[in-house]
């Protein structure tokens, strides 16, 4: 039996999934009877939430969307016979998702909406600190024979940085292009940039939070896994402000 | 097309490659991230209520169940004794890149670049340990013995960077509303 201190010592442990089997189920037992623990949780779920999506994103293969949704719909002619059909399944539609909360067409075009305005959002975003930029820095760029370009977008207002960069060809197999920050102790990772020759990568950066004021900033090829410490690979471009 | 239908659709095509992206992170095997994220959408949609969600919303809760099956299916290979030979020497990281490319312009972009933020502020050290422990879902004795470390010094690591990173994401808003 373990005392109420070594759960207290290990609720991010638990709420990141990150115990050993034996130890999470000693938690998810201790749960059912401690009030102030199960607060903790929430309140660190809560604050880890988007952690997840520190991965990148994974486009579907195509197929996916119409085998998840057959699968899905599928699940819900499955309904358990306890319940009433019809009543479950309207009330399974109106409660799918935030955007979804209120009832029938309303909340649907709630949703709609919302899913515009975040996409509006972003685009907004990436195009504020384009207009405000007070300097655009620009390099060629020369990859397996496919030339493109580094633009630099920079908001000195707000500290930001539009990056954006095309005509790459997809990263070598075992290879991922990096972007980095040349700081005043040195080179700080930033983004990793996924290239396509048929359409330019953007994204929209702060500045790092380590190595001082930043003086530049550089794109280079880097061998996967490598993860941390300086440069390993080709550099690719390389501008100073 | 029902509205309704049509909404997850829009939901599916909002949400997959985020999905798709930690599952694939931590399973290392793309067939079965896409069955971890058709279960997803599956039990979300026939248990979420209007509370059930949570106070976050529904992006995290669609994050949380994946990577709640992810992890069960991790526990599964143990049991079978084939995480540790499945993932020596094969994960990527959490910050592999992506197959096919991206841009600021899809909804969530920049969640994932303030998420990599944080995580890119970390010690080496501790980013190393929350790669290996929270995307490759290995667990913390699992990783002592892959870096060679003390299981003291693995959960030390773990316990300062969570902390960081509490602060650093608990600003952070649900950008499906």
């Amino acid at each position: 039996m373990k005392p109420h201190e070594w759960f207290v010592e290990h609720r991010v442990d638990y709420a990141a999934g990150i115990l050993e089997a034996d130890d999470a189920a000693a938690f998810e037992a201790h749960l059912a009877g401690c009030e102030a623990c199960r607060q903790e949780i929430a309140r660190i779920e809560a604050d880890l939430a988007w952690l997840p999506m520190g991965a990148p994103p994974v486009p579907p293969r195509p197929g996916l969307r119409r085998r998840i949704v057959e699968h899905v719909l599928d699940g819900r002619r499955r309904v358990p016979a306890w319940a009433a059909p019809a009543a479950l399944a309207a009330s399974l539609l109106l409660a799918l998702g935030v955007g979804w909360m209120a009832q029938g067409q309303r909340a649907s075009l709630r949703r709609e909406l919302a899913v515009e305005r975040a996409r509006v959002a972003a685009l907004e975003d990436t195009l504020s600190v384009m207009r405000q930029a007070g300097r655009v820095l620009y390099a060629d760029l020369e990859m397996g024979g496919a030339r493109g370009a580094l633009v630099i977008f920079a908001d000195e207002k707000t500290h930001r940085w539009s990056v954006v960069v095309h005509g790459l060809p997809p990263a070598p197999g075992g290879e991922r292009y990096q972007f980095w920050f040349i700081t005043e102790d040195g080179m700080v990772r930033g983004a990793q940039v996924p290239a396509s020759e048929d359409r330019p990568m953007m994204f929209t950066t702060g500045m790092p939070e380590r190595g001082g004021s930043v003086m530049g900033a550089a794109l280079t090829v880097e061998p996967a896994g490598a993860d941390d410490g300086p440069p390993r690979g080709k550099q690719l471009a390389h501008l100073m402000l | 097309m029902a509205r309704d239908e049509q909404a997850l659709v829009e939901l599916v095509d909002l949400a997959t490659p985020w999905l798709l992206g930690i599952t694939q992170a931590m399973l290392q095997d793309r067939d079965e991230a896409e069955e971890v994220v058709m279960e997803t959408f599956r039990t979300v949609w026939q248990n979420v209520t209007p509370v059930g969600a949570g106070p976050t919303g529904l992006m995290p809760y669609l994050l949380r169940v994946a990577r709640h099956r992810a992890i069960d299916r991790l526990r599964s290979r143990r049991r079978r004794a084939r995480m540790l030979a499945a993932a020596a020497g094969e994960w990527t990281g959490a910050s592999a890149a992506p197959v096919e490319p991206d841009e600021a312009g899809r909804p969530g972009w920049q969640v994932h670049t303030r998420v990599h933020a944080a995580l890119d502020a970390l010690p080496p050290d501790q980013r190393a340990a929350v790669d290996l422990a929270y995307f490759g879902g290995l667990t913390q004795s699992e990783i002592a013995a892959r870096l060679g470390i003390p299981l003291g010094t693995v959960k030390t690591r773990l316990r300062l960077a969570f902390a960081r990173l509490r602060t650093s994401l608990a600003g952070l808003k649900d950008w499906v509303v």
